[in-house]
């Protein structure tokens, strides 16, 4: 490979110092490492994230040494797109070193808690904020933000704020000391709950903080448009309300003025250090160092009746009910089991009958003071022994109940409200530890399975184990994903990135083409859906709306819901408890998750990247588009030791083969087409002297006096008379970069197709015509259209068309190169002929039909509408 | 699993998450388990019990897997030893499988992985027995 390299460095030399010419071989060098390593960096990742699932058995070792060597890949990454697009993104380094940095401290046994604001409204809040905010305000939030269901307005004094706390007040290395002192059992647990508690409650507040809560507040009151604002104080520590419950161990406080706000939010900071807690954390193998405990600060609901949900029914999860306590006014001595509650059992799927109910003699409630706390007060006698609930209550409750349930993807534990005016609040929710209830269920899966049809079983590769059962819903071009509805089972033709979109929503993916080691893949790990790719079916077995169950551990897809399996599904395992498992978790949060999922976004930029994951991907989007641009941006004329190609039709091509693209290449100055060897090449040779797609119309007949005819046109709109120099193509056995001027327009592909389906690309981008500008909108729309038809990603703007598509396995590739032959041959006189809107759905069915003619059919190639 | 004659096995890492994965696995699958993160625990432990089936993870602190393996091989020739280690390299499983292992698994390794050779080791035990 070296000694083909260097033939062509020579060839680029013997020319001259001609500036950008040299390095291209060297680019190209540094591309296709570029390729190697986000194929290794994404395998790492999937292979870290299978960790996850359960089926492995991993030490903090494995952690470690997977950490560092993701790390080296990645910087060796940057390293090589830096050599590619010299000093075009220097923020990637330190998005590297921020990202490493993280990770490094994660490893050893810091907790990273991020440098982000003390304060956050709701509305900012988003799913990964668990370690900023805690895990009741990010579910809150997520519910509020995603769900679209009444939740108390509010904000989360975050994690940070909870160690600037503790900073400002130099209270670090007193804490430590006492926890120490704790840990080797010189110190009663009484004695340092005492200790700190007492440091804790005589700390201020930073001034900086003081302020973001007061502006914060001041924001909660204008939004609310309440004279008279009363709050809830809660603790939202990290881990709390997610894979623990830490159920009643951390302080709440109710109704307060918000005036006394700072002292509220110290409370429930030292709330963290009571005795009850330390020994909770000590129990459940926690270490002291991962406390870190966010606040969050919600409107106080004026609450008529308020109650507990749990979406199953804890004892035995196999009834298919959900529960329901509920009582008259605040919720929280529900909770605490100091009022008497009305008890119902609803069905789980609409409408919600009920199905059983007991109604309690409700003499007492909780209620808001005027001035600030709660207290009891009688009910009104015709209240006490009438049910709390009414039916349309029942069904609206119900109802959010199972869109939270279907998001968390696990049965829910959900405290609610209804205020005066009906509207009902959701306060809470955290997973429902049902495991133990579910157990004997699934030793008897083989025989209740036995009774579904299976559609299909045992294609395609499970990327992420798990069980769903639902909707199907086909998604057939990205604006489908608009209307994706919650709950429901992706199926495409391929994965793509832009799946996250609704990562939150979907429970299953099944595609019919795709990798384990694709973006998407990560994706599907960091969301934990069950998802099965290259199943080559899917897409032709099922249909939008039809019900199935997939199961993604057997690799089985069935007809109907089997609520079995999905019980099973909700079934966790122990070890997601351990610290290894959070720690690989962390870790990961910081490598896995995709924020930059689409390429036209505006936030596509390296100061955005937020993971591994991110950078990846952007590096690998921006090196395709390094190297489709270097062509353009270099120009590449006519080239003494470049090889014309011979072929049937009138194609004046130039080829410079940089390693392998040819076979026995002389060093005659014409190649004939049977020496092409360049994969993608040959695809698209073929493509374009497919039978019919050469058109013989009369007005390109003498192709080349009539492509002269339009030179100065071309060279007075683009400026650039280089561009029109010569058609031309690099190429290799797996690499072809095609610049083509043909008839009105001019095409750019650069395509790479190997034997590893995350190389694989193809990139297409068609600009410019001689005639108005509507026909060649009309001919850009024609292509728009059929790429789109042909699962490229197609991006339209004027009479520019970009299409991308990538990941396919090397036939799949080959098709595609196939069809950009045949579209870049049918359209190259396209637009003179588009004199109206009609004639684009014209051209793509006649398009659509020469595309799927196998053999010689000159005819229809000829008809002129 | 026959239940009069319940296999005996002694799992030893320092690593409490290894621990807290294969002791419920096993016990699933019939076993009779006892779990060490500290290489003198089960030392003190196989002086005065006899194990089927010993696990061990071979870099440790305190006395090594392969000083530990050594101990068990020298006390109890019958026992077969399973040697689990992030360190995989050929050196260290040539060393292992001199000194009498029965198998050896680099971690991390799927549960299904430890369950097969475990039933492996049972196995060649009861033809040895038979024999």
């Amino acid at each position: 490979m070296n000694s083909l390299l260097k033939r062509v460095a020579e060839v680029f030399t013997r020319r001259g110092p001609a500036r950008g010419r040299i390095t291209f071989a060297a680019l190209f060098q540094s591309f296709q490492r570029i390729l190697e390593l986000n194929n290794k960096i994404l395998e790492l990742m999937a292979d870290m994230g299978e960790k996850l699932g359960g089926d492995y058995v991993f030490d903090r070792q494995y952690i470690l040494a997977s950490c560092r060597e993701m790390g080296t890949q990645v910087y060796e990454l940057i390293y090589n797109f830096n050599a590619l697009a010299p000093k075009k993104h220097p923020a990637l380094d330190k998005v590297f070193r921020r990202v490493n940095h993280d990770i490094e401290e994660e490893l050893a046994g810091r907790l990273v808690i991020p440098q982000s604001k003390y304060v956050l409204a709701y509305e900012d809040i988003s799913g990964d904020f668990g370690d900023v905010v805690g895990g009741k305000n990010t579910h809150i939030a997520e519910i509020r933000n995603r769900l679209g269901l009444a939740v108390p307005e509010g904000f989360a004094i975050t994690t940070g704020a909870f160690r600037a706390f503790f900073e400002y007040n130099h209270m670090q290395a007193p804490l430590e000391q006492i926890l120490k002192a704790w840990e080797e059992q010189n110190l009663s647990t009484e004695e340092a709950s005492q200790k700190i508690t007492r440091m804790i409650t005589s700390g201020r507040l930073p001034p900086a903080m003081l302020r973001a809560m007061d502006k914060a507040l001041k924001q909660l009151r204008k939004k609310t448009n309440k004279s008279t604002l009363m709050l809830a104080v809660r603790s939202s520590a990290m881990g709390e309300d997610s894979e623990h419950t830490f159920a009643g161990q951390y302080l709440s406080l109710l109704n307060e003025p918000p005036q006394h706000l700072t002292r509220s939010y110290i409370m429930v900071l030292a709330g963290a250090y009571t005795a009850l807690a330390m020994e909770y954390r000590r129990q459940k193998g926690f270490s002291e160092h991962e406390v870190a405990m966010a606040v969050a600060c919600q409107c106080m609901i004026n609450a008529k009746v308020s109650g507990v949900l749990y979406t199953l029914d804890p004892v035995d999860p196999t009834r298919e009910i959900m529960t329901i306590s509920s009582t008259w006014g605040l919720g929280a001595p529900v909770v605490a089991g100091e009022v008497t509650t009305d008890q119902l059992q609803v069905a789980r799927q609409f409408p919600y009958p009920v199905q059983d109910m007991t109604v309690a003699r409700k003499t007492q409630r909780l209620m808001a003071k005027p001035s600030s706390g709660c207290e009891f007060q009688p009910v009104a006698e015709e209240l006490q022994a009438s049910l709390s609930l009414s039916d349309a209550q029942i069904r609206k409750l119900a109802d959010a109940a199972r869109s939270i349930e279907r998001y968390f993807k696990c049965p829910q534990d959900i405290e609610w409200a209804f205020d005066h005016n009906d509207q009902l609040y959701i306060l809470q929710a955290r997973p429902l530890n049902v495991r133990s209830g579910i157990a004997p269920v699934v030793c008897d899966i083989a025989a209740v399975t036995e009774h579904y049809p299976i559609l299909f079983s045992n294609k395609g590769v499970i990327v992420q184990n798990g069980i769903a059962a639902g909707k199907v819903f086909v998604v057939q071009q990205d604006s489908d994903l608009d209307q994706f509805p919650n709950g429901a089972i992706l199926v495409a033709r391929e994965t793509s990135p832009r799946f996250a979109k609704v990562a939150r929503k979907a429970s299953g993916i099944i595609t019919d083409i795709g990798s384990s080691t694709g973006h998407m893949a990560a994706i599907a790990r960091e969301f934990r859906i069950p998802t099965i790719v290259n199943t080559e079916v899917a897409t032709q077995l099922l249909h939008s709306r039809q019900e199935i169950t997939l199961d993604a551990q057997e690799n089985v897809v069935y007809v109907g819901r089997i609520k079995e399996l999905c019980y099973y599904g909700f079934m966790e395992e122990a070890f997601e408890e351990s610290y290894e498992y959070r720690l690989l978790r962390r870790v990961l949060k910081k490598i896995t998750p995709l924020n930059l999922v689409d390429p036209q976004g505006k936030n596509f930029q390296p100061e955005a990247c937020r993971s591994f994951h991110d950078i990846t991907r952007f590096i690998h989007e921006k090196a395709v588009e390094e190297l489709a641009n270097f062509n353009f941006r270099q120009g590449m004329e006519e080239e003494a030791a470049a090889r014309k190609l011979k072929t049937d039709i009138p194609l004046d091509l130039v080829i410079i083969d940089i390693r392998d693209g040819l076979s026995h290449a002389g060093d005659g100055p014409t190649v004939t087409q049977d020496q092409v060897r360049s994969i993608p090449m040959r695809a698209f040779l073929n493509g374009l002297e497919a039978p019919g797609i050469w058109s013989r119309d009369p007005m390109s007949v003498d192709f080349s006096s009539f492509m002269s005819s339009l030179t100065r046109t071309f060279a007075a709109q683009h400026a650039n008379p280089q561009y029109m120099g010569q058609n031309l193509a690099v190429i290799s056995a797996h690499y072809a970069n095609i610049n083509l001027r043909l008839g009105y327009h001019f095409n750019m592909i650069d395509a790479y197709i190997g034997d590893q389906l995350n190389d694989n690309y193809a990139y297409f981008r068609f600009l410019g015509g001689v005639t108005d500008p509507t026909r060649r909108s009309r001919r850009a729309r024609f292509i728009y259209e059929t790429l789109s038809q042909s699962n490229f990603s197609v991006d339209l703007r004027g009479d520019l068309v970009i299409g991308r598509i990538k990941k396919l396995e090397r036939t799949m590739m080959e098709k595609k190169m196939f069809l950009l032959g045949q579209l870049v041959g049918f359209t190259r006189q396209l637009d003179v002929k588009m004199t109206s809107d009609q004639q684009i759905s014209y051209f793509t069915k006649q398009f659509e039909e020469l595309a799927k003619i196998e053999e010689p059919l000159n005819e229809l190639g000829r008809q002129t509408p | 699993m026959n239940i009069e004659a319940k296999t005996k096995i002694l799992v030893l890492d320092d690593e409490p998450i290894v621990l807290k994965r294969l002791g419920p696995a096993l016990e699933k699958a019939g076993y009779v388990v006892e779990v060490y993160s500290r290489s003198a625990d089960a030392f003190n432990r196989i002086q005065e019990a006899e194990f089927d089936i010993v696990i061990t993870d071979l870099k440790m602190e305190g006395l090594d897997g392969m000083q530990f393996l050594l101990e068990v091989k020298e006390r109890s020739p019958r026992t077969e030893v399973i040697v689990i280690t992030g360190f995989a390299t050929m050196e260290t499983a040539r060393e292992s499988y001199q000194k009498g292992v029965f198998d050896f698994l680099a971690k991390p390794f799927k549960l299904g992985d430890i369950l097969e050779t475990v039933k492996k080791a049972r196995l060649k035990m009861e033809q040895t027995h038979q024999a």
